[in-house]
């Protein structure tokens, strides 16, 4: 089996468990695989033919000696040779002097090739060719005469070994479009191909349409012989199944023939881990508006708001849309650093002209302030890189899923295993399991300060919650204070202290806590459940809110065991 | 711009077609963007995009649900990764829920299929050859049939899915083994197949003669729930050993459907059907005329669907636990799939099989090619059936209704069966015998003297046994 996937599997697995051990031992598995992998996973170009060693020697030779085929002449019967050696070997014959070079132990130094055509790009030293038959063949291909001709087919070649290679296929393997022209190679007959077909449509009168039904019938009967050979494939399956009906028979010991026989090519298989985080402004965007969206949508905010009491969950009413609405919005919203992080990107770039495409501000009057707030709000969060972590099982993306919120689940404890833990150990290990639930393997690098990520984190989630209780005071007086200044103030204007303060409340607000972090699920549970007055709730929310607002640093709202 | 959506019109809620409104219009179909989502964000989003449409089949919005199968259907592939994968698999599910509420069309559309029987063997073999899981329980079977058997002269095992002859094959030799001399006996199978039970029956005969053990293949063709018990012709005198692997959860279906049955069930029969057709947390019209008709149970509808407890008790499954008790065996030996889908709504099932199929998917990708076609058969023929019946199927067509051991282990204790701690030799041999799988994932776990056979810590399968309490 191979190691990666597994091993990023584990650590998801680890989060189950409820022990704090465990948790660092996950997060700095966490932290050290997200420091391995490269972050430019770009496509990967073939590499350009001739970039030499720079320490090699540059040899330019002339087209004439490039092009002679016996550099190497013997002095008494002129006969010429390509290689020193042989005509060493040669002169033997004549029992002359001949000395056959020493393979030298040390190295000889590399030597480059530049093309003599001053118009080649390998005429420049940097692109030069590291051989010298390479660059007699490129010379001779790309600046010489043709000089080979087939026979066959009249293509006409200038290197003597390709024309030679070609003479052995040719004819062998023949494409022939309809319109009559051969072909010898199967990538120029596509290429003409595309231009005939298009060029047949244009003209429905040409008598090659008579021809391509004949082709179409080729082309069926290539079919026929498809299914053929799937008919004997079945047939070969069919076999493997008698041999496990079988199974067994050869067992003389108790258990061996129970025993799997293992597969070790299937095990060797290397799990892809594809390429995850390429910024992508196009992307970005869209997740931006998912963001906004669920940010600005006012149903959402209830679902927020049901978040708090995660023990009273266990109601069995099927969820709500609205629930999996604002699934969506926190789904891209805690969509760790990197969703955030491009959004933030475009929106920049784009000067938050974007967001007013899709603010409703109409159905909603904060729209305008959170949307330019945005931006500013999620420059704090901006630093951080998201190296890209190896392909995830299903499982620990469920896992994910469920700890960012996007899963749901009324009854089963499975599902919420993770919340579930959370509400009833301490918060702080909730917060470090939240933290690394939310912020995943993606964003997590040992040299960012906790409190910096965090903070990244907690100003989206101050930005949702602040927009919560802006919510709140259009339905309710008690939110007063808070939701006043929200409504007056611009996020980005706000300055850090209050940004702070802010924070905290949300945190505060949030209070069972953890809530906003890995509640989500536990806040689409409430929505299933469903019974409760959302009035009720908010005020409770507010209440429990009360004793927390002066703390204004978030790290103390994390340490205060009373928020257990 | 998504308020001008049409579609918007069709709920209550302009805001309940928010995500998928938000996305489908105005962008260019085919939402280009999701192409470019990675591996993770993809799964992530296909998690999501799931719930979104089974909340939106559940609760009868079929024009959303219709968004959400369009955009799960760029998303994902049955020849993608395991998220890919799972999602084809259960969208297909959640597509056919909707489809089951149109019976007509329904059924026209399933009208040509052919269901080779030959093929579900061949993918069973694979589910036996590629997971561990069966090898386990049979492991662990035989070794508490041989411990309970210890001196019996006259043993009679019933295979109550008698599909498997490898698994006897094993017990014959392990008998054959015994100090005091192989005992005579005799194997009932018991399958819907005859063919199945013929080759059975031809294996282990060939295998008794050879290890000179006297032994009858009693073969009953039947499909389980439809039993008849005398057919087992268990007889007195004898030892009796049963064995169950994967079967007994088919027994809950039918009747298990009363509980979920509102109060107005009755009313159906009087012809208010329209509204029903968009009540899909309900069964079908169609299934409902039918059972109706079939069992008069639209009586007790309504006592029943009250009581919480219902899930447990379930007239069909007593009957037959009864059944079995009634034979006495000094063994039982019970293997299911350890997971709850057999949860009232269909969002509990939903997100129950999510998590269970996941792990067994992620098996497969541990073990085998993304290419490879008997994966995808195991897939498409085991796994993708059975989460078609979890999620599309009610009433006595939901047979896929898994359980939890601790479900079990309840209804058999009230069935009058009490529990049979699995000896520290079968744990033994569930542990060899997983190492020697060369894939790390697997893992047993002893519960209440119970094993469950994981992935990870996912527990997937579990193996019980029992006797009869006196």
């Amino acid at each position: 089996m191979n190691m990666e996937a597994p091993s990023a599997a584990t650590t998801f697995f680890g989060m189950r468990e409820d022990d704090q051990n465990e948790i660092k031992q996950q997060q700095s598995s966490i932290s050290t695989s997200s420091a391995a992998p490269p972050i430019a996973p770009q496509k990967k170009k073939r590499n350009l033919p001739g970039t030499p060693n720079p320490d090699a020697e540059v040899i330019a030779l002339s087209p004439k000696t490039l092009m002679a085929t016996n550099r190497f002449i013997c002095e008494v019967c002129n006969k010429g040779f390509q290689r020193e050696q042989n005509l060493q070997l040669h002169r033997r014959g004549h029992n002359l002097p001949w000395k056959l070079k020493q393979k030298t132990t040390k190295e000889v130094k590399r030597k480059v090739y530049l093309c003599p055509e001053p118009t080649c790009v390998h005429h420049d030293a940097s692109r030069a060719l590291g051989d010298l038959t390479g660059i007699k063949k490129h010379y001779s291909r790309k600046h010489g005469e043709k000089k080979y001709k087939c026979e066959k087919c009249s293509k006409k070649y200038a290197v003597q070994s390709d024309w030679k290679a070609h003479s052995k296929t040719c004819g062998t393997r023949e494409y022939r479009c309809d319109c009559g022209t051969l072909f010898s190679r199967r990538d120029s007959f596509i290429t003409h191909r595309a231009f005939c077909d298009a060029l047949a449509q244009e003209s429905a009168m040409h008598p090659s349409s008579l021809s391509t039904i004949g082709s179409h019938l080729f082309g069926s009967n290539h079919m026929n012989l498809g299914l053929s050979s799937q008919i004997s494939q079945l047939h070969d399956q069919n076999h493997p199944s008698g041999n496990m009906l079988r199974l067994g028979s050869a067992g003389g010991v108790k258990y061996e023939h129970l025993i799997p026989p293992s597969h070790p090519s299937s095990f060797s298989q290397p799990m892809p881990s594809p390429a995850f985080l390429i910024p992508d402004s196009n992307q970005g965007y869209h997740q931006e508006q998912i963001h906004q969206q669920g940010l600005l949508s006012s149903k959402p905010f209830h679902g927020l708001m049901q978040l708090p009491d995660l023990q009273t969950s266990s109601s069995n009413t099927p969820p709500s849309a609205a629930a999996s609405l604002f699934n969506l919005g926190f789904f891209s919203a805690s969509n760790n650093g990197n969703g955030i992080t491009n959004s933030e990107n475009t929106a920049a770039n784009s000067n938050s002209t974007n967001h007013s495409g899709f603010l409703i501000p109409d159905q909603f009057s904060m729209g305008d302030q959170v949307g330019t707030g945005l931006s500013s709000l999620y420059n704090t969060s901006m630093e951080q890189e998201s190296p890209a972590p190896p392909h995830m099982s299903a499982t620990a993306l469920l896992q994910k899923a469920a700890q960012m919120g996007s899963t749901t689940s009324n009854t089963s404890a499975s599902l919420l295993k993770g919340l579930g833990n959370t509400s009833t150990a301490g918060s702080k290990p909730n917060f470090g399991r939240s933290y690394s639930g939310s912020c995943g393997g993606e964003s997590l690098r040992p040299e960012l300060e906790n409190e910096n990520h965090l903070q990244g984190l907690m100003n989206s989630f101050a930005n949702g919650d602040s927009s919560i209780f802006g919510r709140g005071t259009e339905q309710n007086n008690s939110f007063g204070g808070y939701s006043g200044s929200q409504n007056s103030t611009k996020f980005g204007n706000r300055e850090e202290g209050k940004l702070q303060q802010n924070f905290s409340l949300s945190i505060g607000g949030t209070d069972r806590m953890t809530l906003d972090f890995l509640g989500v699920g536990g806040g689409i549970v409430r929505n299933m459940g469903g019974g409760f007055s959302q009035r009720e709730q908010q005020q409770d929310g507010m209440s429990s809110l009360e004793p927390k607002i002066n703390s204004a640093q978030a790290r103390h709202v994390f340490a205060d065991p009373k928020l257990q | 711009m998504f308020q001008d959506d049409g579609s918007s019109s069709v709920t209550s809620s302009a805001i309940q077609v928010f995500p998928m409104a938000s996305l489908s219009p105005g962008f260019g179909s085919p939402y280009p963007w999701l192409k470019e989502l990675k591996s993770e964000e993809r799964g992530l989003y296909l998690i999501h995009l799931l719930l979104t449409c089974a909340n939106h089949v559940a609760t009868g919005s079929l024009e959303n649900a219709n968004l959400a199968l369009d955009q799960i259907s760029h998303l994902a592939s049955p020849e993608g990764d395991t998220m890919q994968r799972i999602a084809s698999y259960f969208t297909e599910a959640l597509a056919d829920r909707i489809l089951k509420t149109w019976p007509g069309i329904y059924k026209a559309l399933h009208s040509t299929r052919i269901s080779l029987a030959s093929e579900e063997i061949l993918v069973r073999k694979m589910f036996f050859e590629f997971f561990p899981f069966l090898k386990v329980a049979f492991v662990i079977t035989n070794q508490a049939i041989v411990e309970a058997m210890e001196g019996e002269k006259m043993v009679h095992i019933v295979d109550l899915n008698a599909a498997e002859p490898t698994q006897w094959r094993a017990l014959l030799q392990d008998l054959s083994a015994r100090p005091e001399g192989p005992p005579h006996l005799r194997i009932t199978g018991v399958h819907q197949q005859k063919e199945v039970l013929d080759h059975m029956a031809h294996i282990l005969i060939e295998e008794a003669e050879k290890l000179d053990i006297p032994f009858q293949f009693n073969p009953v063709v039947s499909k389980l729930e439809n039993l008849v018990i005398e057919k087992l012709r268990v007889k007195t005198g004898e030892a009796l050993a049963i064995s169950s692997v994967l079967q007994l959860h088919s027994i809950l279906a039918s009747d298990g459907e009363l509980q979920k049955k509102s109060p107005l069930t009755p009313k159906i029969l009087n012809g208010v059907h329209l509204q029903r057709v968009l009540q899909m947390n309900q069964s079908t019209l169609g299934e409902l005329l039918e059972k109706d008709g079939v069992n008069g149970y639209s009586t007790s509808n309504d006592s029943a669907s009250s009581s919480p407890l219902s899930s447990v008790v379930s007239a069909k499954m007593d009957g037959f636990l009864n059944a079995l008790w009634g034979l006495s065996p000094k063994v039982m030996v019970v293997a299911e799939q350890d997971s709850n889908h057999n949860g009232l709504t269909l969002m509990e099932r939903l997100s129950e099989s999510l998590y269970f199929y996941a792990a067994l998917f992620d098996c497969l990708e541990s073990a085998l090619s993304r290419t490879s076609l008997e994966r995808l058969k195991v897939e498409k023929m085991l796994f993708g059936e059975e989460i078609k019946n979890i999620i599309a199927c009610e009433g006595a067509e939901r047979k896929e209704r898994h359980e939890k051991l601790e479900q079990w282990f309840r209804r058999l204790d009230l069935a009058g069966f009490g529990n049979v701690p699995l000896s520290y030799y079968s744990m033994l041999q569930a542990r060899r015998l997983l190492q020697g799988y060369s894939c790390d994932g697997y893992n047993v776990k002893e519960e209440n003297g119970c094993v469950v056979i994981c992935w990870q810590d996912r527990a997937l399968f579990s193996v019980s046994a029992w006797k009869c309490k006196r």
